[in-house]
């Protein structure tokens, strides 16, 4: 068994900006899924607002995370299937019905992010700065706590990158979402509130 | 709208896309083994239905008959008048007799009937080709189409009738000369077994030809429209003779029928196979699928979908396949059934001949009767095998923890 994180005691107050540094193979994807409740740790508490989420039931935390977290990845993972705006709803889906005002949400979050006009464009259809910004709007959509972005910028070039970066941190800003940023670019991890550099497992 | 079933819906129909080829795929080979369910138990209906017909046509819906012959007429007539639901009935006489004519020889049944009544019971003039039923005396007969193409005779011919009742006097040293009878008429039934071995003449004629003298072989009954037929058997067999048993049509050729119905549920059966042949394709299709999309499955779990509803999503487009695929496969069905003449006749015309057709199938159009039991039947069938199709992909997805599948590669 392999031992991927030590003694990590972290916290994250709200709208806090917080970006995650480290070599590759150092957890740093792990310590994420960790504080999403995907992974459980073999030992030690997650809190979530104040809640033991380590002692939940995985449906009852699967359903908490849903309103508390929004995750945005490297690969986006968007639905192929459905348009720009059907796949910002998906967040709002997953979670509950959906009705007129999450619609309007999910519109309004796309032109936030300036894709109004690509709404009813299939994923396969977008650049990848504008997946990521999909994803990111679809992110924002149950208005969580805590945004988790695991490498947001890693398949995208250095201008696309740069302005997805300043988008998520405006938009976190905006919607009061704490921030945890894993990225290698010291550039973007200088622009958050804390820096934090993951090396063999110790957060230090 | 759950997002299980959204999603399932545009995983299956992309807005904006076109159809996935394992969505076409998936959903004709459901319709195909659906369409072929119900054109195949719709043509051993339809067998079925027409050889009912017939029989009730040419007998009756219930037959009267003694072990021998009936020779007590008025108390067995007493008993049939008294079953209010017995609309008419009509004795008859039947055998085996050789027809000759121009040295060309036949073996057919003939069956007698009184021709006073008759009409009541059996619609003979619905059959006839030519002649006339009001020419038919004790010195004619009417014969049936084949067999009268195969002696080669026609209306106003003259044929020689040879009974069993010569061969009798002959032991006794009695010669019988035939009978000589004209052609009264022509009838076709559209069954090549009946129309090319019946003839039909007077019971006055059939009697004499057998030597019965008053007696009968029995009764064809007409009963009420909408009577029971079971209910009228038991009514005339608690009112007749002894000796003397009412039987159901269906009793009467209960052989055959069974034969007819285990034939149709032997097919039913094996076509069922391709149903479930369709099945399997749509498992397999979602297992690709499931693997295909773990990514998807795992960030539809990050974002807060529980187990089962990721399961519910997958076992979803099993019955949204099955849906499509039987209502095209019904409508694809019914088409066939609607053209079915114009089908057959094509596919015998390019390869048997519309004549070799009618001879081995008896039939010279292809009947189909559908009965709204077998339709349901078809539809549940179809309908839960494509959706235990969804099962294994549906617990495969569920078994996927979100954070390996979006770790997947």
């Amino acid at each position: 068994m392999i031992e991927v994180l030590r003694g990590i005691d972290f916290e994250l107050h709200a709208g806090e900006s917080v970006s995650v540094r480290g070599q590759s193979g150092s957890g740093k994807t792990t310590l994420l899924n960790v504080l999403a409740g995907l992974d459980r740790p073999d030992s030690g508490e997650l809190w979530w607002n104040n809640e033991p989420a380590h002692l939940l039931s995985l449906g009852d935390l699967t359903a908490r995370r849903g309103r508390f977290l929004g995750l945005v990845f490297q690969a986006y993972y968007l639905i192929p299937e459905i348009d720009a705006l059907a796949n910002v709803l998906m967040g709002a889906r997953v979670v509950g019905p959906v009705g007129p005002t999450e619609r309007e949400r999910a519109a309004s979050l796309l032109q936030r992010v300036g894709l109004a006009e690509r709404a009813s464009h299939l994923p396969a259809h977008l650049s990848g700065g504008e997946r990521q910004r999909v994803a990111l709007a679809r992110a924002l959509m149950n208005r969580p706590r805590v945004i988790l972005a695991d490498e947001p910028t890693g398949n995208l070039d250095e201008h696309t990158a740069d302005d997805v970066i300043e988008l998520l941190l405006q938009v976190c800003a905006e919607k009061g979402a704490a921030l945890v940023l894993v990225t290698h670019n010291p550039a973007y991890a200088g622009r958050t509130g804390r820096q934090l550099v993951l090396h063999e497992g110790i957060l230090a | 709208m759950s997002w299980p079933i959204y999603l399932a819906l545009k995983q299956l129909f992309p807005s904006g896309r076109r159809l996935p080829f394992f969505t076409i795929i998936s959903v004709v080979g459901v319709g195909l083994g659906v369409a072929l369910m119900l054109v195949a138990t719709s043509v051993m209906g339809g067998f079925g239905h027409q050889i009912r017909q017939m029989i009730i046509d040419t007998q009756g819906e219930v037959q009267v008959r003694a072990r021998d012959s009936i020779r007590d007429l008025a108390g067995v007539e007493k008993a049939l008048a008294g079953v209010p639901a017995v609309a008419a009935y009509a004795p008859y006489a039947q055998g085996v007799v050789m027809l000759d004519h121009d040295r060309r020889p036949g073996f057919p049944v003939i069956q007698g009937y009184d021709l006073a009544r008759i009409g009541k019971v059996i619609p003979l003039e619905r059959y006839l080709l030519c002649g006339s039923l009001d020419d038919l005396d004790d010195d004619a007969v009417i014969l049936s189409s084949l067999l009268a193409q195969a002696l080669g005779v026609g209306v106003g011919g003259k044929v020689s009738v040879y009974s069993p009742l010569m061969l009798e006097r002959l032991k006794q040293n009695e010669v019988l000369l035939p009978r000589d009878v004209r052609v009264a008429g022509i009838f076709q039934i559209g069954h090549q077994q009946l129309d090319s071995s019946t003839v039909v003449c007077s019971l006055r004629l059939m009697q004499d030809l057998y030597g019965l003298g008053n007696t009968v072989h029995g009764y064809n009954v007409r009963i009420q429209p909408g009577a029971n037929e079971d209910v009228v058997v038991a009514q005339l067999n608690a009112a007749l003779p002894p000796d003397v048993r009412a039987q159901t049509w269906f009793e009467s050729n209960a052989d055959f029928q069974a034969v007819l119905s285990f034939e149709r549920n032997m097919i039913f059966f094996l076509l069922t196979f391709i149903i479930v042949v369709a099945a399997f394709s749509i498992t397999s299709s979602l297992l690709m699928s499931v693997v295909r999309k773990t990514r998807e499955i795992g960030l539809l779990g990050a974002l807060g979908g529980s187990t089962r509803q990721v399961a519910v999503c997958f076992c979803v487009q099993g019955l949204i396949l099955g849906c499509a695929g039987t209502a095209a496969g019904l409508a694809f069905g019914f088409a066939l059934l609607r053209y079915r003449d114009a089908l057959v006749h094509l596919i015998a015309s390019q390869t048997m001949g519309q004549e070799v057709f009618v001879k081995f199938y008896q039939f010279a159009r292809l009947p189909a009767y559908t009965a709204p039991r077998d339709v349901v039947l078809i539809v549940v069938f179809s309908i839960i095998a494509s959706t235990l199709a969804g099962l294994i992909p549906a617990w495969r997805a569920a078994r996927l923890k979100p954070v390996e599948a979006l770790r997947s590669e």
